[in-house]
């Protein structure tokens, strides 16, 4: 509160790189910058961020601000229940709001199929100790008075998922509280530097080159999400990842309307209305892989048809302005999360539409990782080396949107 | 105020005084003109005070006056949002003001800005509310309240508004219909193209109509549409995606796709910043010369011009032409035009040099304004004289409406000489033509737009040489003639020094002071500085707050304007209700030529994938005991259908599937699993043999279109394969008859033998049953003697109606479910996850590893066969009578998940509830003890490894 009262600077962007750190971060995304944080905890503060663009200029500024742990595995609802739960001590921890909003989660069932699957994620929830319970059409209806929940549409609502702790957080937000409190820490920022190259000798990365210079560093933490197979390339590493685009909207702001997030897999919907009133809306992942961030007129289309099936009042609301982002996805929708076969070049990667929601459990596990060393187990079921041993943790089946 | 608030009629007006129109504002009636916008009209009734403010409820009027600011958002009809000043008046409409309580007049929530002080900063709300963690979920219900504009109407049951999607395809599309936009729709028209012009005005022309020079522009549209050129007004161009150009109009979205594109998209004048800049009656030049022009709006009654280049000057003329007391113009530039100075002596207005706005004065709207010279800083050189009017037109350096350039990739570049950003080179299939390109002066923008036209056309085959000759001398008179203007760069912003608040953005309410604030704390990039104090980011996209944040940012920084840079450019140009993007409530669905069948027999229809399916009859014990007793028949047109014929046929299906195919006899049917190259399930059916090069396969229903997808891939991988793969899905149907009646139903309607010597299980037969021909498989499903039929679409409801004429009872998809679930035989997709392999799922007998044949999958599954399958599937039965939830998950002692139920029924047949479960592979043994949490609850249950009914298959068989 006393902030109000005066300028307190936020950070101080770096421009000169050091010859060495201890730890460099490539992305200065969410999940570089909790990293950093949670490494500060740990007394690591020789840290470098390298970011390409400005801070939270990637998928943390693009995402559609939803946070859940609804997951379908226990070992996903076990991680992102650690993640929302962080989530929802951060404000205080860093001193900065994060308006996060826990306004509660609907994914609606269209058909059988849905209600089935719903009904077992319920149930492995509920066996993680998270709030999340299949709800009929009506108590959907209190949740939210201003959709149609009626039986005669094309896709009649026959019931839904119900996660009360989930809801929506301001993004940003989440970004420059990292930002801050990793810099005021003693970390570097260095927005607009890209990582050109990786070098490697042997097992180990010796070198982080950039256009404003090479740097050594102990270990080296690859946190760039859509492009970390890029950055992986560059160290030899292999990741089985496709790289996707996903479109989001805003509409104009209109008054205080639907207070929960509303996501149907049938129809690629979700959603949601931000505190400034508007409503931002995301459909699924786009099948062709591509690293161009450019809006479709399909996407426009389909989602605004969609979700006027829901809530067909939003006929005549005004569609502001549209994006993209980029996903990278694993072939279980899971995340790769840990040491690679690099001993100093560990990854983030393979969060297809979940990183955000994951972003301080990621910064405390992986901070965890490099500070002692050891692997916590909650990120173990998420090694690379599942790939190769075959045993994949799927939130496959889960739903074709997952938001 | 009234008697003067029109001025005479002139030949350029729009309005037509002969056709008075009423509305209603607030309640109140009002009256105007046809040809009116919703603001004019207002206007000409005296109101000055047309929004208040996102934030800082602060009065807001007339600004551009074209529809592209958000000073007039009103609620038309129930519609917020409405652009006031760019919407055509109606009779009858009914419009309200959006966001003050509890009147336009006096709003309570202006509290905010005059209590305002630390609460009022960028970010504020990151900042406060943090401790103790319980209060801001009550502050933020504060917040929700406060936020938004309109209001939308609670609940509406469907769409009431019907809008139409129109697909045009033509060889030029040109955006824009300003006098560079016109002249290059006519020159690619002469030329021979096909041209479609879109333009965001009710009638194309733009500057001219309000620069006096009307005549020339409907003259020019005259020829444009002469020349066949199809004009589309009140039609914005929403964006650029891969040259597919969507247009809003009213209630269609024209869908427009050229082969070569113009660019002629103008620029818009732009605001200048100085304390109390958003004061009702500050407006833009054009939107004064917009009202006076084309609405006969007297904007007020003593008007001050203040500019930085001729722009501004020519305004004074125009409006002074027009009948508007123009008393005095400021123009920033030191030494200005001398032909334009005399004409302003002429007219008695006084031209203030080197100065611009410091302040502007006023209670509720405009009473006076402070001009003065002012330095690089923009503080105020000397006492700032004080001028007293009603209006203040501004004439900010222009801003190149780029937005659609630079969605097609083209960068923007920072022109020093023209202060502001212009697009760079494009791609091309696009020409910039007029103000975007540069181009400024109407001479120059209808000579650039000729030779855009004529570029378009040409390089699209039309023309010739003579047309080429003309452009190459346009394009070199153009190059000739190109001028820098002369225009004064304004400060970020002009000041007396004392308080008040000088805005950036009026959408946002952001101030100069916010962005340096924000800059102070570390947002000092562009995108840092939009994303934290959201300048640019309101309905206005950031038309009119853009420059002015660029401005701002690069004198808190000290970064030059053109390392500051722009934020990326999005869709839509023109924020467009959502309505108009979704076209018609469109979902389609696919049904079975029987399916009315089943509607008229009373049955429930449901989603089934994309189909639309008889979920059951009204009886599910009925029909279930109907197949176990006598006959029953069920639709299964939904499943996939494919011929897969030629040479290689077999060798293609070998490949595809784990199992071997080309060893079939012909007239023999196989089951058959696919895997993904992982070894998982990713669908199922059969595949029989019709002869030696031809095989008839058969899928899931949902799984159809990917098994196409996934056939046609693979052959494209081999293309030494000769083999051909026909989706046959919707062009027949299939029924199956079922139960140990059928047999005898189906020998009534066929001189086929049918016994179950001539017609064994696994057979194939093409038969004429009941005159129409078929495919008979010997399949069963449903686990009783049954026959699939398949047969041309057309003629299955005659065959459907033979066979329940014969005594088969028709059946759903839920008593389906139950009798396959008696079998075991899985659903995928239900009874498989995208991890379950041909092991796990008990269908071993489906994967022969001794092929000799690479076959997709085969690593894994040759692994897979070694070691136990992460999930199997089992059969479990409930002793207590309870039905498990499907989902509902298998325990251990501890809590631990170790499964899923995944199909569960109570089967009238057996009288008990039977189910499969997914488990973990230690509890698939036989009468092993599961648990099963379902919402909280324990069950108890027993594992089954074979089937609930006939284990051995003897009746399938019979």
């Amino acid at each position: 509160m006393r902030d109000l009262f005066r300028k307190r600077r936020m950070w101080k962007f770096s421009s000169e790189l050091k010859k060495r750190y201890d730890v460099v971060i490539v992305g200065g995304g969410a999940h570089g910058l909790a990293t950093a944080h949670y490494l500060a905890k740990h007394g690591v503060t020789d840290v470098a961020i390298l970011e390409k663009g400005y801070i939270g200029s990637g998928a943390a500024g693009r995402n559609t601000t939803i946070l859940r742990s609804n997951y379908k595995t226990p070992e996903g609802a076990r991680f992102y229940d650690a993640s929302v739960k962080l989530y929802e001590g951060l404000a205080t921890e860093l001193d900065f709001n994060l308006l996060f909003s826990q306004c509660g989660h609907l994914t609606l069932a269209h058909t059988d199929r849905a209600m089935f699957v719903m009904a077992n994620r319920a149930e492995v929830n509920r066996l993680e100790g998270i709030d999340s319970r299949l709800i009929g059409p009506d108590e959907v209806q209190e949740l939210a008075p201003s959709m149609y929940v009626g039986s005669d549409t094309t896709y009649p609502i026959m019931g839904a998922l119900y996660h009360p702790p989930g809801g929506i957080i301001r993004h940003d937000a989440v970004v420059w509280g990292f930002a801050r409190s990793a810099w005021e820490a003693g970390v570097e920022l260095h927005p607009y530097t890209e990582v050109t190259g990786l070098r490697r000798e042997g097992d180990r990365i010796t070198g982080v080159e950039t256009a404003q210079g090479t740097v050594e560093a102990g270990t080296i933490l690859n946190c760039t999400a859509g492009w970390s197979s890029l950055l992986c390339d560059m160290a030899g590493v292999q990741l089985p990842i496709t790289t996707h685009i996903l479109q989001a909207c805003v509409t104009e702001p209109v008054k205080r309307f639907l207070d929960v997030v509303v996501v149907s897999s049938q129809m690629h919907v979700y959603i949601s209305q931000s505190d400034r009133g508007e409503f931002v809306m995301g459909s699924e992942i786009e099948p062709w892989t591509t690293y161009r961030m450019q809006n479709t007129l399909n996407f426009l289309q389909d989602l605004t048809r969609h979700t006027l099936e829901l809530f067909p009042q939003l006929e005549r609301a005004r569609l502001l302005r549209a994006w993209a982002g980029l996903c990278d996805l694993s072939p279980d929708y899971s995340p790769i999360l840990g040491r690679t076969e690099v001993e100093n070049f560990h990854v983030s990667a393979g969060w297809g539409t979940y990183g955000f929601k994951a972003a301080p459990i990621v910064g405390k596990t992986l901070a965890e990782l490099v500070a002692t060393g050891r692997t916590p187990d909650l990120i173990a079921p998420f090694a690379l080396e599942r790939f190769y041993e075959d045993r994949l943790v799927s939130e496959l089946a889960a739903a074709a949107v997952s938001h | 105020m009234t008697d003067s608030a029109r001025l005479a009629p002139t030949a350029g007006q729009r309005i037509d005084r002969s056709r008075p129109l009423r509305f209603s504002f607030d309640g109140d009636q009002v009256d105007g003109f046809d040809g009116d916008t919703i603001v004019s009209a207002l206007y000409a009734s005296g109101r000055r005070t047309f929004s208040r403010s996102f934030k800082y409820h602060r009065r807001r009027g007339e600004l551009c006056g074209c529809g592209q600011c958000a000073n007039s958002l009103f609620t038309v009809d129930g519609h917020p949002g409405v652009r006031g000043c760019g919407e055509p008046l109606r009779e009858g409409m009914e419009v309200t003001h959006q966001n003050a309580w509890p009147s336009l007049e006096f709003d309570a929530m202006r509290a905010t800005d005059l209590v305002g002080g630390p609460f009022t900063p960028p970010g504020f709300y990151y900042k406060t509310f943090i401790r103790p963690r319980k209060l801001w979920p009550v502050y933020e219900k504060v917040l929700r309240r406060a936020a938004g504009l309109g209001r939308l109407v609670s609940r509406q049951e469907e769409r009431e508004w019907r809008t139409e999607y129109r697909r045009r395809h033509c060889d030029v599309l040109v955006v824009g219909g300003g006098v560079a936009g016109l002249s290059a729709a006519l020159r690619a028209a002469e030329l021979g193209a096909d041209v479609v012009l879109c333009d965001e005005d009710s009638e194309p022309g733009g500057r001219l109509l309000i620069e006096g020079r009307h005549e020339e522009a409907r003259d020019l549209a005259a020829r444009c549409r002469e020349a066949g050129v199809e004009i589309l007004s009140g039609a914005p161009a929403l964006g650029f995606f891969d040259e597919l150009v969507p247009v809003w109009q009213g209630d269609t979205l024209h869908q427009v796709r050229a082969a070569r594109h113009v660019a002629a998209t103008g620029s818009l004048e732009q605001p200048l910043i100085f304390p109390d800049n958003d004061l009702p009656g500050v407006m833009l030049a054009t939107g004064a010369l917009r009202l006076a022009a084309l609405h006969g709006v007297r904007p007020g009654q003593r008007c001050v011009v203040a500019g930085v280049d001729d722009r501004a000057l020519e305004a004074a003329l125009a409006l002074h032409r027009l009948g508007v007391t123009v008393s005095a113009v400021a123009d920033l530039r030191e030494g200005a035009d001398g032909e334009a100075q005399a004409e302003l002596e002429a007219a008695g207005i006084e031209l203030i040099r080197g100065a611009m706005p410091v302040r502007a004065a006023g209670r509720k709207a405009l009473e006076g304004v402070s001009l003065a010279c002012v330095d690089a800083g923009g503080r105020a050189l000397g006492t700032p004289r004080k001028l007293a009017c009603d209006v203040l037109a501004v004439s900010g350096p222009p801003a190149p409406t780029s937005s659609l350039l630079l969605q097609s990739g083209v960068r923007a570049r920072f022109e020093e000489s023209a202060g502001t950003f212009l697009p760079g080179e494009a791609p091309p299939s696009i020409e910039p033509a007029g103000a975007v390109a540069g181009h400024e002066r109407a001479e120059l923008a209808r000579l650039s737009g000729s030779v855009a036209g004529a570029a378009a056309a040409l390089s699209l085959g039309f023309g010739g040489q003579t047309g080429r000759k003309l452009m190459e001398e346009e394009r070199a008179s153009l190059g000739a003639a190109t001028e820098t203007p002369n225009r004064a760069k304004p400060p970020a912003l002009a000041t007396d020094g004392a308080s008040g608040k000088a805005f950036v953005d009026l959408d946002e309410d952001v101030t100069v002071k916010d962005v340096r604030h924000a800059a102070a704390e570390g947002y000092d990039s562009i995108e840092l500085s939009k994303r934290y104090t959201t300048v640019t980011m309101g309905p206005s996209q950031g038309r009119f707050s853009q420059l002015a944040a660029v401005r701002a940012l690069s004198e808190a920084t000290g970064a030059d304007l053109g390392e500051v840079g722009m934020t990326t450019a999005r869709p839509p140009w023109t924020t467009v209700p959502m309505g108009v993007l979704a076209g018609r409530p469109f979902e389609p669905a696919r049904r079975s030529a029987i399916h009315d069948r089943h509607r008229e027999a009373g049955a429930s229809i449901r989603w089934a994938g994309d189909w639309r399916r008889a979920y059951d009859y009204g009886d599910v014990e009925g029909e279930v005991m109907a197949v176990h007793e006598a006959a029953g028949l069920i639709d299964v047109s939904t499943l996939g259908k494919f011929i897969v014929r030629g040479p290689d046929a077999g060798e293609l299906l070998d490949r595809l599937y784990p199992n071997r195919m080309s060893t079939l006899k012909p007239g023999r049917v196989r089951y058959g699993v696919l895997t993904s190259e992982a070894g998982r399930i990713t669908d199922d059916g059969t595949v029989g043999c019709l002869d030696e090069e031809t095989f008839y396969v058969t899928t899931t229903s949902s799984g159809a279109g990917a098994v196409e997808q996934w056939f046609s891939w693979w052959m494209a991988s081999w293309p030494e394969l000769d083999v051909d793969l026909t989706d046959v899905t919707q062009g027949l149907s299939a029924v199956n008859l079922a139960g140990p009646g059928s047999r005898e139903i189906l020998a009534g309607l066929t001189e086929a033998d049918v016994s179950a010597e001539a017609f064994a299980y696994l057979d194939a037969r093409e038969m004429e049953v009941a005159g129409v021909g078929c495919l008979a498989l010997r399949i069963g499903f449903v686990g009783e003697l049954g026959y699939e039929l398949h047969c041309p679409a057309p003629q299955a409801a005659a065959l459907w109606d033979a066979i329940a004429a014969g005594g088969a009872r028709p059946f759903g998809l839920e008593p389906q479910r139950i009798l396959r679930l008696q079998k075991m035989h899985i659903l995928v997709g239900q009874d498989t996850d995208s991890e379950m392999t041909p092991y796990g799922a008990n269908l071993d007998f489906a994967v022969k590893l001794d092929k000799e044949q690479d076959f997709i999958g085969r690593w894994a599954l040759e692994r897979q066969a070694e070691e136990a399958p992460p999930q199997a599937l089992v059969g479990f039965t409930c002793e207590d009578g309870a039905v498990p939830t499907e989902g509902a998950a298998v325990i251990d002692a501890a809590g631990k998940v170790l499964g899923q139920v995944t199909s569960s029924r109570r089967a009238p047949k057996l009288g008990r509830t039977i189910g499969l479960a997914m488990v973990d592979p230690s509890l698939a043994e036989e009468g092993a003890r599961i648990t099963i949490s379902d919402a909280g609850a324990r069950l108890s249950a027993a594992v089954t490894r074979k089937p609930f009914y006939d284990p051995d298959g003897e009746l399938l068989r019979s």
